[in-house]
């Protein structure tokens, strides 16, 4: 395939997933098929920021869902507290209080690595999990927060399950190919030689905890971005998105579908989700079958779905 | 506070300390020997606690449970290093992410064996009245833990410093490739390290049972704290697992109770602020931090 | 006829007949009308209305935890479920059911997600079940907007049953019933009928989540009617180990009537550490919402729970002739007692049952279903039943209740009975 005729392939995949309700309203199961898939790309959306860390920036990271938490708390509660639904203003608030708490977390921890950086995460996330199920008054508590308003932006009305799932397909577009960009781009390359030699870059005039602070930050604002789509889509928002379980899950997708890579996470995103969402509704599947799947990654094929698919495809190409 | 209250929470606070230490040290002498976080930690707590309530259910004895769960968790333990863990050596974080799957699998399969009612185990005969303290009666099994506790930072101190396991214990913290390339047999130590790792977590499930109960979701609990007390106290020492189980039991006992809106942050609020402090925790030899 | 309507199924997943209606509610704006439409817009081109017409199968999609915490609830309801169709030959009214379980695996986000499917895939004829509070509040709007009659059998939170500002956190909805209970009526009535004995000073310990605070702030306006008052609290997080440092706090006050609200694992760990820490012998006196001495609780603590004062609508043994029946039909199908979620699930079954016989089981059209609901009333295990017709929650007597143990059973007896208690929702 040349060059154009895969950015021509790409693209109409592109179109084909924005469209995907109006295409596909044919079938019986088009409606449920359109929210599972809606969910699945909020993930996919969470998983692709937490992959900026975990396979680029080699920063793992188990606290990533207080990112996702806050952002989605903030949209929830920023479109109750100013009584709008302009997308612009509460997807702002969302990537805003996310920020701030990467940056927060971020200056504690970045400077730590590997294993410490995974305990800590996982221990600082705890504090934001604490928050939205204690402070009631503001975050609903354990109650969650219920009746978050689907938002408008220009005035149109994206309440509508064909329009709200335009609005996350179209932002998981946009995010899948901003993080592309970047990642080629010299502060992408910057960051994977800090993950592959910190101490070279730090002697070639890297600050190479600045560095990793802004992935932090960044990372930490797509992964408020996946929080507000999915307060807008679940019209709801539980204390458990901010909590170790929904760390937990992204990690394990970004594993399983391959770290360092686009398709990755968002395929490990996937399967996830499917197993989860509705292959559940037709066999008992249980937390046993993931770990095993997951344990299973880790041991044979560490570099995931993509990687296996990498290596199938030389194999094919080289006989 | 009068004295007498402040007494009484010191003790609560002190024996969930103890408790605490009994289940931190498992994992922080894994860490110490293999640099690995073991995950699984909580899931290898919360099936002491189980096999314990089976053997209390068939034999009526505690004390065999005690002895029981430990001996089942070392088995097992003593099963994963060499069946997955030791094909990752050398990749660290690796190693963790595969304890997640091994969590996930364990606590699941725990739900599918024993059910999902709670449950809870009796306190031990013997340890199930109260003594007289200041402020009143209090009761014995509370303060049997501290003493567990203590005895059993005791006898690894003794382990450590007087045997020759002790000694390996220590070259290998310092240095494990170097133990190999004197000619010890690692395998054998790694396994040995995590049967001992899991069958603490097993012991320290077991303690915990009557007083805490049996659920799902009580590995995650268990796993955070002892996360939080290895951190906090610094990691893969000894000395470290006992100072941070000092500091986050009564801290954690009085932050709920003082401050209950903010009950299920107190602990890791405490772990921000040691590690600004103390990038080290409080023994730590390891820049956890900074 | 199973053929058959796998055909029109096939059919429409070729899109025959849904391909032209579809078109048309793109025009169509808002959510809820596309929702509510969807159903019967697939059907005219296939035979009739097989979801619909009395004698075809009656879809029921349960929503319940299977995993997690609430596991246990969720197998005990599905339980009470399949006892009450045996019960009654597989059929509600004239028409075959046919259950679809889904389960929550106690994840809001999950739950929510199977709600949707039970509204767009499998296109339930009525839906049931939800043990957690935020949940039923999470589906709550999809629900409406659907026109999915909903039989709540379980969340108790205040809101879902109520005219609330701003529909915040949930609010009553003409398609949503509910067959348990509202928080309010298993605090209030106890905190008036306590306080109207002559019991003015009371201390609180409550779960501090949403459950918890929303009884113990109904239990207190019920003291205050009468000249009672709260001279201080202690409130564990929810799913806290560690309960000494707050029987502790109770232990070092004068304050000697207890009031709680505890449900499962924090209910055992309270109990015990009551007992580990004295407070029987130190002259401190337990009561508490029912959930606190519920059979969950009491197989584990036994006579630990002995004295303890709590209120609820049921108890295993109440004396009556159709709470004999189904202890005994329950025991005789499973090898154990029935609890509290049973009941509240089987009464659902019942409710359904009794409004579809009046319908003819016709399901077709939701606001008569909705109607035919509000006007059951029948005798259940735990006396007489009705919905009250503005809220949808039920009006049920109250039970207080003792736990005693005799011939080595520890039980709840009954005390006394508070009747006809209706939530204050408008």
């Amino acid at each position: 395939m040349t060059r154009a005729a895969r950015w021509v392939a790409l693209a109409a995949v592109a179109v084909g997933l924005v469209t995907f309700p109006y295409w596909s309203a044919a079938w019986e199961t088009s409606r449920f098929a359109t929210t599972v898939l809606r969910d699945m790309l909020v993930f996919a959306i969470f998983a692709l920021s937490l992959d900026i860390l975990v396979g680029h920036a080699g920063m793992p990271s188990l606290g990533h869902a207080a990112f996702f938490g806050g952002g989605a708390y903030a949209a929830g509660i920023a479109s109750q507290r100013l009584g709008t639904d302009q997308l612009p203003i509460t997807l702002a608030a969302a990537v805003l209080v996310a920020a701030l708490l990467a940056l927060v977390i971020g200056l504690l921890v970045v400077r730590s690595e590997g294993i410490f950086l995974l305990m800590l995460t996982l221990a600082l996330a705890q504090i934001v999990f604490a928050i939205a199920f204690q402070w009631t008054a503001v975050t609903g508590g354990s109650n969650g927060l219920a009746g978050v308003s689907r938002p408008t932006l220009f005035g149109i009305d994206l309440s509508a399950p064909d329009r709200m799932y335009v609005l996350v397909a179209a932002t998981f577009l946009v995010v899948s190919l901003l993080i592309w960009s970047l990642m080629r781009s010299p502060y992408g390359r910057a960051l994977t030689g800090v993950r592959e030699n910190e101490r070279r870059m730090r002697a070639l005039g890297y600050d190479t905890t600045r560095l990793k602070l802004s992935a932090f930050v960044v990372a930490g604002m797509i992964a408020g971005v996946a929080g507000a789509l999915s307060a807008y889509s679940q019209r709801f928002v539980s204390p458990g998105d901010a909590g170790i379980g929904t760390s937990v899950q992204a990690f394990v997708m970004v594993l399983i579908g391959g770290a360092g890579t686009i398709l990755g996470p968002v395929l490990g995103a996937g399967v996830v989700m499917y197993i989860q969402r509705v292959l559940s509704s037709a066999i008992p599947v249980s937390e046993t079958v993931l770990g095993l799947v997951f344990i299973g990654f880790v041991l044979l094929a560490r570099q995931g779905i993509v990687g296996l698919g990498r290596a199938a495809y030389a194999r094919v190409r080289a006989p | 506070m009068s004295p007498e209250l402040l007494f009484q929470q010191a003790l609560n606070g002190l024996s969930f300390g103890a408790l605490l230490f009994i289940l931190a040290a498992g994992l922080s002498l894994v860490f110490g020997m293999m640099d690995v976080v073991n995950l699984a930690h909580g899931a290898f707590y919360m099936l002491g606690a189980y096999v314990a309530l089976t053997v209390v259910q068939f034999t009526g004895s505690f004390w065999l449970a005690l002895a029981a769960a430990p001996v089942a968790l070392g088995a097992l333990g003593l099963a994963i290093e060499p069946l997955l863990l030791r094909h990752l050596r050398g990749r660290h974080l690796d190693q963790v992410l595969l304890t997640i799957g091994v969590s996930l699998v364990i606590v699941d399969q725990i739900g599918l064996i024993w059910g999902r009612e709670v449950r809870s185990l009796p306190f031990p005969p013997g340890l199930d009245g109260t003594v007289v303290l200041i402020g009143g009666v209090y009761p014995v099994y509370r303060l049997f833990v501290i003493a567990f506790g203590v005895a059993l930072a005791a006898v690894i101190a003794v382990i450590y410093r007087r045997t020759k396991l002790g000694m390996l214990i220590r070259a290998g913290v310092e240095d494990a490739e170097m133990l190999g390339a004197l000619g010890v047999n690692t395998d054998r130590l790694f396994a040995l390290t995590f049967a001992v790792g899991a069958a603490l977590a097993g012991l320290a499930g077991v303690i915990a049972a009557p007083v805490f109960g049996l659920q799902p979701g009580m590995d995650v609990d268990a796993l955070l704290y002892s996360l939080v007390v290895v951190v906090v106290g610094g990691l893969g020492t000894l000395g470290g697992a006992v100072a941070g189980s000092v500091l986050v039991g009564p801290v954690d006992t009085f932050g709920k109770v003082l401050f209950q809106e903010f009950a299920l942050a107190v602990i890791f609020a405490i772990v921000a602020l040691v590690l600004l402090f103390k990038p080290t925790g409080l023994l730590g030899r390891i820049r956890i931090a900074r | 006829m199973g053929g058959f309507t796998k055909m029109n199924g096939l059919a429409a997943k070729r899109g025959y007949t849904y391909r032209l209606t579809r078109r048309q509610f793109l025009v169509a704006s808002s959510a809820a009308a596309l929702a509510a439409c969807a159903p019967a817009a697939v059907t005219p081109g296939a035979s009739g209305s097989p979801s619909a017409a009395p004698g075809k199968e009656l879809k029921i999609g349960q929503l319940l935890p299977f995993t997690g915490v609430y596991a246990e609830l969720g197998n005990s309801m599905r339980r009470a479920t399949e006892l009450y169709l045996r019960q009654n030959d597989q059929k509600l009214a004239n028409r075959p059911v046919k259950l679809i379980y889904e389960d929550d695996t106690n994840v809001t986000a999950t739950g929510i997600q199977k709600a949707q499917k039970f509204i767009d895939q499998d296109k339930v004829d009525v839906m049931m079940g939800v043990v957690p509070t935020p949940l039923a509040y999470g589906i709550r709007n999809a629900v409406h907007e659907a026109k999915m009659i909903f039989i709540d059998t379980n969340a108790g939170g205040n809101a879902l049953t109520r005219d609330t500002p701003d529909c915040k956190p949930a609010c009553k909805s003409p398609y949503i019933f509910r067959s348990s209970f509202s928080s309010y009526q298993i605090s209030f009535p106890i905190g008036d009928y306590l306080s109207a004995k002559g019991t003015k000073d009371w201390f609180l310990a409550y779960a501090n989540y949403g459950f918890g605070t929303e009884s113990k702030a109904d239990f207190t306006t019920g003291l205050k009617k009468n000249g009672g008052n709260v001279t201080g609290e202690v409130a564990p997080p929810l799913g806290n180990a560690d309960f000494a440092p707050f029987v502790t706090q109770i232990k070092n006050q004068p304050t000697k009537n207890v009031y709680s609200f505890f449900s499962g694992a924090d209910a055992i760990g309270f109990i015990k550490t009551w007992n580990q820490l004295g407070l029987p012998a130190a002259g401190y006196k337990m009561y508490g919402a029912g959930f606190l001495t519920e059979q969950d609780v009491l197989k584990e603590v036994k006579d630990l729970a002995n004295g303890a004062i709590t209120s609820l609508f049921w108890a295993v043994e109440l004396d009556n002739a159709e709470n004999k029946k189904f202890v005994a039909d329950f025991q005789k199908q499973y090898p154990l007692l029935p609890d509290v979620f049973a009941v509240q699930q089987y009464d659902g079954m019942r409710a359904l049952d009794e409004a579809l016989k009046k319908l003819g089981g016709d399901t077709s059209d939701k606001d008569k279903f909705s109607k035919a609901l509000e006007d059951v009333t029948f005798k259940s295990p735990r006396g007489d039943f009705a919905f009250d017709k503005t809220t949808h929650n039920p009006i049920q007597d109250i039970y207080l209740r003792e736990v005693k143990t005799t011939g080595g059973q520890t039980v709840n007896t009954i005390l006394d009975k508070i009747a006809k208690v209706t939530d204050p929702g408008k």
